[in-house]
């Protein structure tokens, strides 16, 4: 009894610290005030404004583009160096090049920015989406990697060596055995990647050009004139999206296996 | 798999040229850089109908950042930033001369806020917008009348005041009760106003920037110092408030526009501005920004709950300081003053 008691207030304050922020956002996207301090009724006055604010929808749009590219890009190059770098012996290079893949998550944020920016400089590449897409790709592509890299580790090595052995090719091999098997952790490393991307500004506001606005430039750029409830509003609907896609991604998960059974 | 990297990175550079590789050279568009809801978006939507000219409105966080993407790449067409980094800009040669013959409106700015340190010869800049470091409380809750930075002092107001996260400013709270310049490159009055703020320290609740409005009007502090566009916010929501511009002297702030000497499109640019100087177009994006109008024009338009905020007081005399870069060593000894003073204030 008394246990049973325990484990559910410490279950409530986990949810409660973790979920209290994210309901008052949602309150307060609906609040009459412009200050989150006063309740003066409800409004969908943000909502309207939101919809209005064009500059506002062409940030978010420039933000999903990068964060789909990106997290595209990050998983095509993360796979392709966790499966590459799996084949060969732990020597001297091996461990070096480990570094140099997950060296992109240990350097501050801040100097990656201000490497891209000279970087990029020098290359005569004119900041814009190309620029945010590289930069973007090279510091997503250590989660990939690390993510499948795990995955490999607990493959048995022996469904490959037993595919090539009956004459597969080794690309045969890779798409038939090898990626189906890693594919979850290429997936979640993927929207990690995508998470990651999504929220950076810091990174961002160094190679970022005069025609792609993205949004977390944008909010944190509100600091100067007071973070408007309009940003509640949108942040309600991203949360409302992200939920969505979560119960959509569990529904078709429930399907997939069963299906798999049937055959 | 090499084959399949090569194409991939082939993808990445196609995709990207697509997008990036060729500038926009649209005639039809004006990149204005600058914070984000600056203007209410009726005032964006108006330009856009009335001239044909589409705004690609683009954000920075710090002035600083703005500084290092006009040394680093063009393309931007009109920027509003603040007083002291615009002189950076000038000085740099970033910033076009303003061809004044394209604004008709030109004559309704506020002489006061032309003519200053950043923009001595008025040939770079409009104003846009101005901030004044304004004391606020709740007489309710303070029964002692604030007038001054020295009423801050008072041991009455223990734990109960909240302060900007702007260390000229706060610093410079001290050096005007000492009777100094904000400006002042002098070491010794430097520290001596450090002193003066060890002695605040046991009266500040909060120093920040972000929504401390909010924990005023909420009552969880009962005296600010803050910047204009919160003491506005703070007022409507709170008329009874009392604002107070203190007795020492005020120190002033401005946001200004400049044309990038890289601008395209320096046309629409001027368009812009001339749009915004309007009269009573001012006056609407005075309202939505709650920074002290620039354009005397703008003044008597200002809707009545505004007026008492947002125009300065007919018997204003300008015992005004702006706030201006300094030299390096005056710069290190303030960060040190502050530091020891946030210590303190942390305790």
């Amino acid at each position: 009894m008394k246990r049973g008691f325990w484990r559910k207030s410490y279950l409530a304050l986990i949810l409660a610290v973790m979920y209290i922020p994210i309901v008052l956002v949602i309150m307060y996207s609906f609040n009459g005030s412009r200050l989150s301090s006063v309740w003066k009724g409800f409004t969908l006055r943000w909502y309207a404004e939101l919809f209005r604010d064009k500059s506002m929808f062409g940030a978010l749009r420039n933000s999903l583009v990068l964060a789909f590219s990106a997290s595209f890009f990050a998983g095509i190059t993360g796979t392709l160096g966790a499966v590459g770098g799996a084949g060969r012996r732990a020597g001297l290079a091996g461990g070096v090049m480990e570094y140099l893949a997950i060296l992109p998550i240990m350097v501050p944020e801040i100097i990656l920015g201000m490497v891209f920016l000279a970087y990029f400089a020098l290359l005569r590449l004119s900041p814009g989406m190309l620029t945010l897409i590289i930069a973007h790709t090279a510091f997503c592509v250590p989660y990939v990697y690390l993510v499948v890299k795990g995955r490999l580790a607990g493959m048995d090595k022996s469904c490959v060596e037993a595919a090539r052995n009956l004459g597969a090719s080794q690309w045969r091999a890779f798409f038939d055995i090898t990626l189906p098997l890693i594919l979850p952790g290429v997936v979640s490393g993927m929207l990690l990647s995508f998470a990651m991307s999504f929220d950076d500004v810091i990174i961002s506001v160094f190679v970022a050009g005069p025609q792609t606005n993205t949004l977390p430039i944008r909010i944190y750029s509100q600091l100067k004139t007071g973070v408007s409830p309009k940003t509640n509003a949108l942040c309600t609907l991203l949360f409302a999206s992200a939920v969505f896609l979560c119960i959509l991604s569990s529904y078709l998960a429930g399907f997939g296996p069963k299906k798999r059974k049937e055959k | 798999m090499k084959n399949l990297l090569a194409l991939a990175l082939a993808l990445l550079v196609l995709a990207g040229c697509g997008k990036t590789g060729k500038p926009a050279e649209n005639s039809g568009q004006l990149t204005l850089f600058t914070w984000a809801d600056m203007f209410p978006q009726e005032i964006l939507d108006g330009f856009e109908s009335e001239t044909g000219i589409t705004i690609n409105y683009v954000n920075f966080d710090y002035n600083e950042t703005m500084l290092t993407r006009l040394e680093t790449s063009g393309g931007y067409d009109l920027v509003i930033a603040d007083d002291y980094i615009i002189k950076t800009v000038v000085e740099q040669g970033l910033a076009a001369k303003l061809d004044k013959g394209r604004l008709s409106n030109y004559g309704n700015i506020n002489p006061l806020y032309q003519k200053q340190f950043y923009d001595p010869l008025d040939e770079y800049t409009v104003p846009y917008g101005a901030g004044v470091q304004t004391i606020v409380y709740d007489p309710e809750k303070i029964k002692k009348d604030i007038a001054g930075y020295g009423d801050l002092w008072d041991p009455s107001l223990e734990n109960r005041l909240g302060i900007i996260e702007n260390y000229r400013v706060v610093n410079g709270m001290a050096l005007k009760v000492l009777g100094k310049s904000y400006n002042t490159e002098n070491l010794d009055d430097i520290r001596a106003a450090g002193e003066r703020l060890l002695a605040l320290a046991p009266n500040i609740r909060l120093i920040r920037d972000n929504k401390l409005e909010d924990e005023l009007v909420s009552g969880e502090i009962d005296a600010a110092v803050m910047y204009t566009s919160q003491v506005t916010a703070a007022l409507l929501e709170k008329p009874d408030f009392r604002a107070v511009f203190p007795a020492e002297g005020i120190g002033f702030g401005i946001m200004a526009f400049f044309v990038p000497s890289s601008s395209s499109n320096a046309e629409a640019a001027h368009a812009f501005i001339d749009y915004v100087l309007d009269a009573r177009r001012g006056a609407a994006c005075f309202e939505f920004l709650g920074y002290y109008s620039t354009y005397s024009a703008s003044d008597p338009l200002i809707s009545g709950e505004y007026q008492r905020f947002l125009t300065l007081p007919g018997n204003f005399s300008p015992g005004m300081e702006m706030i201006q870069p300094i030299g390096e060593e005056a710069e290190q000894e303030h960060n040190r003053v502050w530091t020891a003073f946030k210590e303190e204030a942390g305790r």
